[in-house]
């Protein structure tokens, strides 16, 4: 086992700015992430020996802010493990690690949790066959690996990432087939209007929007996709258009094709670690879905462990770049470090950026309908394949909570640990029961949080430090 | 049936090394995933599930659906798209299933 003064789970936005920001101060951080390289989703970095030559700026950009932001790691204070997984935490800040190189303990003076968040997705009929994907994953692999996952894809859902991603992956060379977003023309364009001060992300929203119409793709509003068309390979996607409550209208159904579906209903906050280390969650009803409380100076309702970025509530990188400095210098002022103690001009500023992300969240709410109009017979659990009919059975029989399902039913008890379909089970119990998703809760964490090899529990090696990676990077610059 | 995935281009890779996926050879390039590989060699669906045999591939792409299981190196059930590929590594999709190359 070792000790660290700060350990940082995640290197996404929050949890670098967090680091930067303890080890500035003086304290000694231990930065963790199971992804090879930091940058977290935002931004995420390509394997440093891929040189650029000639990448779109939509891909570029990000990537090389990112480099800016994790270039601040490179601090003699600051010890990275990347490949490394938290498998499992107490509320006195002891972790269990897992990397390839085996399994190790930490035990920190401070925990900053910046675990960021998952994709909220929600079911239709065939989308477990492989060529069905998350909008994220499709825009990971392009970002981080240079690959595009299909040629003529179609995105489905709703919100900012669908025409975002649409871009990116118009500009890497693929045909977009169509996007299809749950809500209406004048949802979407009427919601705008709440935007009011923020004109740099209308004008990005219009500026996509504008590209993609230029390049003939067809932009399907108030529309879901209903089912995946194909045996074995992905050939098409039927689509209908949706009345005001998100359910299908029949007789409006139209069959598009395309080789690869990619599918995002907005974010859900990763709060397995909070939730195993006792810190208490809230429901955040801008986004439905319950995140991880703290006080104004992000620590959570255990003493010591802090939260930053989308754990603590979907906000975007802005929100979780300020976050991430926030909790870090709190952290570090705790162990007497002299830290930039968070005045009155950072809190306001953090205040402002959550009010302004909240304000989006209902421009692109999920409503019920679309949930209540998951037919009986499709998965909803992707690892023990139980179907929307047997939710909603359980949950008529009594299973009133996502604990009391899993008992039920296993839903939950899969290697996904409820992850995916945990927000959609407890959307289908809440309206099969007529309550609120907040009253049927989450499933409760358990250890190890992912799979890891039988012998690697109660290791006691020190962790693998791999550095940022980032040494010999070329610029992933000459955008055109 | 040619592969959906491809590579993009505007990018250097550096040195191509080889794997082998159920015993054929397939190219690689350093810091790829082994999804991002088998993706390119034309595989979608990498393994059956235990429930009903039903193919599965990448889904969500960053770790947390478990979908995308392969055996690496004799090690069964590792996820793909977080598992870099190594010169030499031995990875196996389910033989079970009818992958269309
Ligand atoms: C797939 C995806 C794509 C996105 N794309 C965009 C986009 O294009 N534009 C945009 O504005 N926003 C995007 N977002 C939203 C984005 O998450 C936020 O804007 C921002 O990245 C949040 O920063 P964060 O630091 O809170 O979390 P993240 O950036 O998500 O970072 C969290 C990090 O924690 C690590 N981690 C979590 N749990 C553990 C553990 N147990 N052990 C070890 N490491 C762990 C993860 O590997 C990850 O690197 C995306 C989100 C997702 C999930
Ligand atoms: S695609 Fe989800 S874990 Fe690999």
């Amino acid at each position: 086992m070792i000790t660290t003064e700060i350990a940082v789970i995640g290197a996404g936005p929050a949890g670098i700015a967090a680091a930067v920001a303890a080890a500035e101060a003086g304290a000694r951080v231990l930065v963790i992430d199971e992804n090879p390289r930091p940058g977290g989703q935002y931004y995420k970095q390509p394997p440093s020996s891929f040189k650029a030559n000639d990448v779109a700026s939509s891909l570029s950009e990000n990537i090389q802010h990112g480099r800016e932001l994790i270039a601040g790691l490179n601090n003699p204070k600051i010890t990275v493990c990347a490949n490394t997984l938290v498998w499992n935490i107490t509320a006195d800040g002891m972790l269990d690690l897992y990397a390839p190189e085996g399994g190790s303990r930490v035990l920190a003076k401070r925990v900053v949790l910046a675990s960021g968040a998952y994709e909220r997705v929600v079911p239709f009929d065939g989308w477990t066959l492989p060529g069905v994907t998350t909008v994220g994953a499709a825009q990971l692999m392009l970002k981080g690996q240079g690959l595009l996952v299909g040629q003529k894809i179609l995105l489905c859902g709703t919100g900012p990432l669908l025409q975002l991603a649409a871009v990116q992956l118009l500009d890497a060379g693929a045909e977009i087939a169509a996007l299809v977003e749950l809500h209406s023309r004048t949802e979407f364009f009427g919601g705008g209007l709440k935007l009011f001060g923020q004109w740099g992300k209308i004008g990005q929203g219009m500026a996509q929007r504008k590209k993609l119409l230029d390049a003939g793709v067809p932009m399907k509003y108030g529309c879901v996709v209903t089912r995946a068309v194909g045996e074995t390979e992905i050939t098409g996607a039927v689509i209908a258009k949706v009345d005001g409550n998100g359910r299908p209208i029949a007789g409006t159904e139209e069959t598009i094709a395309a080789d690869t579906i990619c599918m995002n209903y907005g974010f859900v906050p990763a709060t397995e670690l909070a939730r195993l280390a006792g810190c208490e969650q809230f429901f955040d009803s801008h986004f439905d879905a319950f995140a991880t409380k703290t006080n104004d100076d992000l620590e959570t309702s255990v003493s010591g462990i802090f939260a930053a970025g989308e754990v603590r509530g979907i906000g975007g990188v802005e929100v979780a770049l300020l976050e991430g400095k926030i909790a870090g210098a709190a952290a570090a002022r705790q162990l007497g470090y002299a830290a930039q103690s968070n005045g009155h001009d950072i809190l306001k500023e953090w205040q402002k950026a959550r009010a302004a992300f909240d304000s989006l969240s209902g421009m692109f709410a999920v409503k019920r309908g679309v949930y209540e109009s998951i037919a009986d017979d499709v998965l909803v659990c992707r690892c023990d394949e139980i179907r929307a009919g047997e939710i909603r059975g359980a949950a008529r029989a009594g299973a009133q909570n996502l604990n009391a399902l899993k008992a039920w039913n296993r839903c939950g008890m899969g290697r996904c640990q409820g992850r995916l379909c945990g927000p959609i089970a407890a959307q289908i119990i809440a309206s099969e029961t007529g309550t609120s998703v907040e009253s049927v809760g989450a499933f409760t964490a358990r250890i190890p949080i992912k799979p890891v090899p039988l012998g690697v529990v109660g290791a006691s090696a020190e962790p693998h430090a791999t550095g940022t990676a980032m040494e010999d990077h070329v610029g992933y610059g000459r955008v055109r | 049936m040619a592969a959906q995935a491809q590579r993009i281009s505007g990018l250097e890779r550096g040195q191509a090394f080889s794997i082998t996926v159920n015993g054929q050879t397939v190219a690689a390039f350093p810091g790829e995933s082994i999804a991002t590989v088998l993706a390119v060699a034309g595989f979608r669906a990498f393994r059956a599930t235990d429930a009903s045999d039903s193919p599965r591939g990448i889904f969500c792409g960053m770790g947390i659906c478990f979908d995308c299981l392969v055996t690496v190196n004799g090690l069964p059930n590792q996820r793909a798209c977080m598992t870099e590929a190594r010169a030499g590594c031995d990875v196996r999709v389910s033989e079970t299933l009818n992958v269309e190359r």
